[in-house]
């Protein structure tokens, strides 16, 4: 649920939807959702001094019901 | 669900709000920005399996979105409020951001959940009650705590109604109100 929630509440705020994608993985900290979108949407989910993606935080954490629940937005184009 | 249109029937009001500023968004506008919105919501609430109904009012050259639920003790719309309204910041900070990206616009939309900004505002209205009652007895500034922009709207519509003077000082974050008076 809380994947099809984050990947709802990003494709809502980007240009290119159809590239958003969103992943649950589980290690021995927790559980991280991961975000991908198109390389001109990141600023768009980061937001100003990351504004945005903390409101994203913000709404899946209460969604999670206070399991803990990492959010990361995953720059695909990084490579240095 | 359901999604509810209450039309703003005031026409005369509007049509002064918007001789006021140039930059006063038709209606036409505000009805899109609402509808983009609360599809935004509703299927976040679906895939959330939250129960709400989402009520959309343009009045006044903005539009205001509220999500309510019949079942007064409904948690999950609690958790959607937050401490101290932020998961409600959040959201409507999303929500405006859902506008921006379907119709090019920045949405200065309101989002309300439960009734928590309405709660607020009388919250709101005492403190401005209470601090110009303050000036008058002491003939003192008042400094109000820092509160967002749309908070201090509302202390300075009821400061300036009862006749006195109020300015918003500080940056960003702590940027308050400070009540004075009475106003000349």
């Amino acid at each position: 649920m809380l994947a099809d929630a984050l990947e709802h509440l990003v494709r809502g705020i980007v240009d290119s939807p159809d590239d958003v994608d969103v992943s649950m993985k589980t290690n021995r900290r927790g559980d991280t959702l991961e975000v991908r979108v198109h390389q001109d949407d990141l600023g768009r989910v980061i937001g100003r001094q990351g504004r945005t993606a903390r409101s994203l935080r913000t709404v899946i954490g209460a969604l999670a019901d206070g399991d803990p629940v990492r959010v990361d937005v995953v720059d695909t184009d990084r490579r240095r | 669900m359901t999604t509810e249109r209450l039309e703003d029937t005031d026409g005369q009001e509007a049509t002064e709000a918007a001789a006021e500023t140039s930059a006063e968004p038709a209606s036409g506008r505000l009805e899109e920005e609402g509808d983009v919105a609360a599809d935004y919501l509703e299927e976040l609430l679906d895939i959330a399996d939250v129960d709400g109904d989402i009520d959309i009012e343009v009045r006044n050259g903005r539009t205001y979105i509220s999500i309510v639920s019949e079942d007064d003790d409904n948690n999950s719309l609690q958790q959607l409020v937050g401490q101290d309204g932020e998961v409600l910041e959040a959201l409507q900070e999303l929500t405006r951001l859902s506008v921006l990206s379907a119709t090019e616009n920045r949405s200065r939309l309101v989002l309300d959940i439960s009734g928590f900004r309405e709660g607020r505002k009388g919250t709101l209205t005492k403190l401005a009650e209470d601090a110009v009652a303050s000036v008058k007895a002491s003939g003192e500034d008042y400094a109000l705590e820092p509160m967002s922009a749309y908070e201090r709207k509302i202390v300075h519509d009821v400061v300036a109604d009862l006749g006195f003077v109020s300015e918003s000082e500080g940056e960003g974050s702590k940027r308050h109100i400070v009540v004075s008076g009475p106003a000349e």
